[in-house]
C-alpha cells in the first residue's frame, strides 16, 4: 500500500445530540488527485476541517504526512487548505489579503505575483474582494493555498458556483496540480463536477463512510451481466456451480457478477439452458453515486 | 511571532477600518484641545494638564478599533486562512493583539503632536501658572499608554464576543451607562472602572490616584480581557 499523505482514523464530531460525523477512516494517496464526495450535509467540511485542525474530534485522528496539522513546521509550506467557509474581507484587495497571508507565512512578497499569475486573477488583483465574482473568489482562494507551494492541497467545494468555463479550468488545475506529483483531496457534492479528474474517492453518508478506493470501484460495485431465461433455477444452479455470484432481479432477470457475457454465455450453453436476453450491464457514476448516497446502509471501508 | 505580527499589521492597514478610527480620534482631539483651551480658559495646573490629556475618553475609539477588528476576523470569516498558517491559536491571537497595540500606538503618537502642536501655543496665551516639562511628558506618556493598552483591550473584549456588534454596543454600554451606575452605588469603586482609569492615566495622575497605580488598573483590566480570549479563544472550534 503506497504511503498516505492524509489520514483519518475514527474521526467522530458531535454537536450537543448530533453526530455530524461517525467514525470516519480514510487515506488518502500521496501524489494522487482524491474525490470527497458525499451529498449536502453529508460532514464532508467538518470532516476537512478536523483533518486541518480547525475543529476538535470528538474522537479519532486525523493526520497530514503522518502528523496532526497543529504538529506541522511550516503549515503553509504542507499544506494548501481553501475552505468554503474561509474568506478575504470585502474591504481588502485580492492582492493585499495574500500579501498578509504571505507575510505570516514567512514567504517573499514575489510569490503574490506569482500565484496570482497562477490563477488568473493578475486583472483583478488590486480590487477589493468584495467586488469579485463567486468564481473570482474562488481562485483568490485557490491562489491562497498555492502560497507556500504545499506539496498536498485540501480543497472544499471548489466548483461551487462555478460556471462550465469554470468548472473546466477548474479541472485542468487540479490535473495539472496532480501532473506536479502533489497530493489534492477535493470535496464535492456533486459527482460530475470531480469525475473526470479524480483518481479515488472517498464518499460519506451522513457522516460515515460508504465506500473508498480508485474511481472504478464505484461503479464496479454495480457491474454484472444480466440475464434472462425461461429455465432461471438450471441456469442459477450452473452459475453458482462455478462460484460466481447471482441475484435475481424483480423483474425475474438474474445478475450475475465476477464474469463477462461470454462466459455467462458458455455456462449457460454447456448446461443446456436457453437464454433470451445477455447483455453486460453498467451503472453510471452517477447512478452508483446516488446508489450509494441515498440513504444505503453504510459498509466498512477497507 | 515578529511575521504573524508583520501578517496581522498588513491587515490592519488594508482596509479602510483603521483609518476611519484613526481619522475619528485626531478629530476628537483636535476638538477636545480647542474646546477645553478656548472654551474652558484653564487657569490652574490640573485645568492645563485636563485640557491636553489626549489618553481620556477619546482613547475608547482605539478601544473600538481593536474590538472592530477582531470581531471582523470572525464576520468576515478570515480567521481560518490564517489559523492554517499559525495553528497556534495563542500565538496567532498574541500577535493580533500586538498589531492593534501598535497600530493605536501609532495613533497615539499622531494624537500627541497634534494635542502638542495645538495645545502648547493656545495654552501660552491663559492665564495662571504655566505647565512644567514633567507635565508634558507624563501626558505624553500617559496618553501612549492608553492608547496603546485601548487596543490590546479591544482586541481581548472582540475575541471574547465574536459579534461585532454586540461587542462595540457592550463597550459603549458598559463604560457609559452599567459603571456610573455602579459607582452611584458605591463611590469607592470609581478608582478602578474603566472609563476612570485611563483619564488618570492620561493626565498623568491626579489627587485621588498618582500615574503608577492607575497605569496598572488599566493593565489588569487589559491583561483579565485578553488572557480570557487566548483561553477561550485555544478551544474555540474554528467557524
Amino acid at each position: 500500500m503506497s504511503a498516505a499523505a492524509i489520514e483519518a482514523v475514527g474521526l467522530t464530531k458531535r454537536y450537543k445530540s448530533v453526530t455530524a460525523v461517525d467514525d470516519l477512516s480514510f487515506r488518502v494517496r500521496e501524489g494522487a488527485v482524491t474525490g470527497f464526495l458525499g451529498p449536502n450535509g453529508a460532514g464532508k467540511t467538518t470532516t476537512l476541517r478536523m483533518v486541518l485542525g480547525l475543529a476538535r474530534p470528538s474522537e479519532g485522528t486525523a493526520t497530514i504526512q503522518g502528523r496532526r496539522y497543529v504538529e506541522l513546521d511550516e503549515p503553509a509550506r504542507t499544506v494548501g487548505a481553501n475552505l468554503e467557509v474561509a474568506g478575504a474581507h470585502p474591504g481588502r484587495s485580492g492582492r493585499n489579503h495574500l500579501r498578509a497571508l504571505a507575510a505570516m507565512a514567512g514567504l517573499p512578497g514575489s510569490r503574490v505575483d506569482e500565484v496570482l499569475r497562477l490563477v488568473e486573477l493578475e486583472g483583478a488583483a488590486d480590487r477589493r474582494a468584495g467586488k469579485y465574482s463567486l468564481g473570482m473568489r474562488q481562485r483568490l482562494g485557490l491562489a491562497a493555498t498555492l502560497l507556500g507551494d504545499p506539496q498536498v492541497l485540501v480543497l472544499d467545494e471548489p466548483a461551487n458556483g462555478l460556471d462550465p468555463q469554470g468548472i473546466r479550468w477548474l479541472r485542468d488545475f487540479l490535473r495539472a496540480m496532480a501532473a506536479q506529483g502533489r497530493t489534492v483531496l477535493v470535496s464535492s457534492h456533486v459527482l460530475a463536477e470531480v469525475a473526470q479528474t479524480v483518481d479515488d474517492v472517498v464518499v460519506i453518508h451522513r457522516g460515515r463512510l460508504v465506500q473508498q478506493g480508485p474511481v472504478e470501484s464505484l461503479t464496479a460495485a454495480g457491474a454484472g451481466v444480466l440475464v434472462r431465461t425461461p429455465r432461471s433455477v438450471a441456469l442459477r444452479a450452473a452459475l453458482e456451480h462455478v462460484r460466481l455470484a447471482v441475484t435475481e432481479a424483480p423483474d425475474g432477470a438474474l445478475v450475475v457478477e465476477g464474469a463477462d457475457a461470454a462466459q455467462v454465455g458458455e455456462i449457460a450453453f454447456a448446461a443446456g439452458v436457453p437464454l433470451h436476453e445477455l447483455a453486460a450491464r453498467s451503472t453510471s457514476l452517477e447512478e452508483a453515486f446516488l446508489a450509494l448516497t441515498t440513504d444505503a446502509p453504510p459498509q466498512v471501508g477497507p | 511571532m515578529n511575521r504573524l505580527i508583520a501578517g496581522e499589521l498588513i491587515k490592519v492597514r488594508t482596509t479602510r477600518t483603521a483609518l476611519g478610527f484613526a481619522a475619528a480620534a485626531l478629530l476628537l482631539v483636535l476638538a477636545s484641545v480647542l474646546v477645553s483651551i478656548l472654551a474652558g480658559h484653564p487657569d490652574t495646573i490640573e485645568d492645563k494638564r485636563s485640557a491636553l490629556n489626549f489618553g481620556n475618553s477619546i482613547s475608547f475609539v482605539l478601544l473600538l478599533l481593536g474590538a472592530v477588528g477582531a470581531t471582523g476576523e470572525f464576520r468576515h470569516r478570515t480567521l481560518a486562512p490564517a489559523v492554517l498558517i499559525a495553528p497556534d491559536r495563542l500565538r496567532l491571537f498574541t500577535a493580533r493583539t500586538a498589531a492593534y497595540a501598535l497600530t493605536a500606538l501609532a495613533v497615539a503618537v499622531l494624537m500627541a503632536v497634534v494635542t502638542l502642536a495645538i495645545g502648547i501655543p493656545l495654552l501660552g496665551g491663559e492665564s495662571g501658572p504655566d505647565l512644567a516639562g514633567g507635565d508634558y511628558v507624563r501626558i505624553a506618556a500617559g496618553g501612549l499608554i492608553v492608547t496603546a493598552l485601548s487596543g490590546a483591550l479591544g482586541v481581548g473584549v472582540g475575541t471574547l464576543v465574536r459579534n461585532q456588534v454586540f461587542a462595540v454596543v457592550g463597550i459603549i454600554v458598559w463604560t457609559t451607562i452599567a459603571e456610573p451606575l455602579i459607582t452611584l452605588a458605591d463611590d469607592g469603586l470609581t478608582n478602578y472602572t474603566l472609563s476612570s482609569a485611563p483619564t488618570r492615566v492620561g493626565a498623568g495622575g491626579d489627587a485621588e490616584m498618582a500615574f503608577l497605580p492607575a497605569v496598572l488598573i488599566l493593565v489588569a483590566w487589559t491583561a483579565v480581557f485578553c488572557v480570557a480570549a487566548a483561553l477561550v479563544d485555544r478551544r474555540r472550534d474554528v467557524e
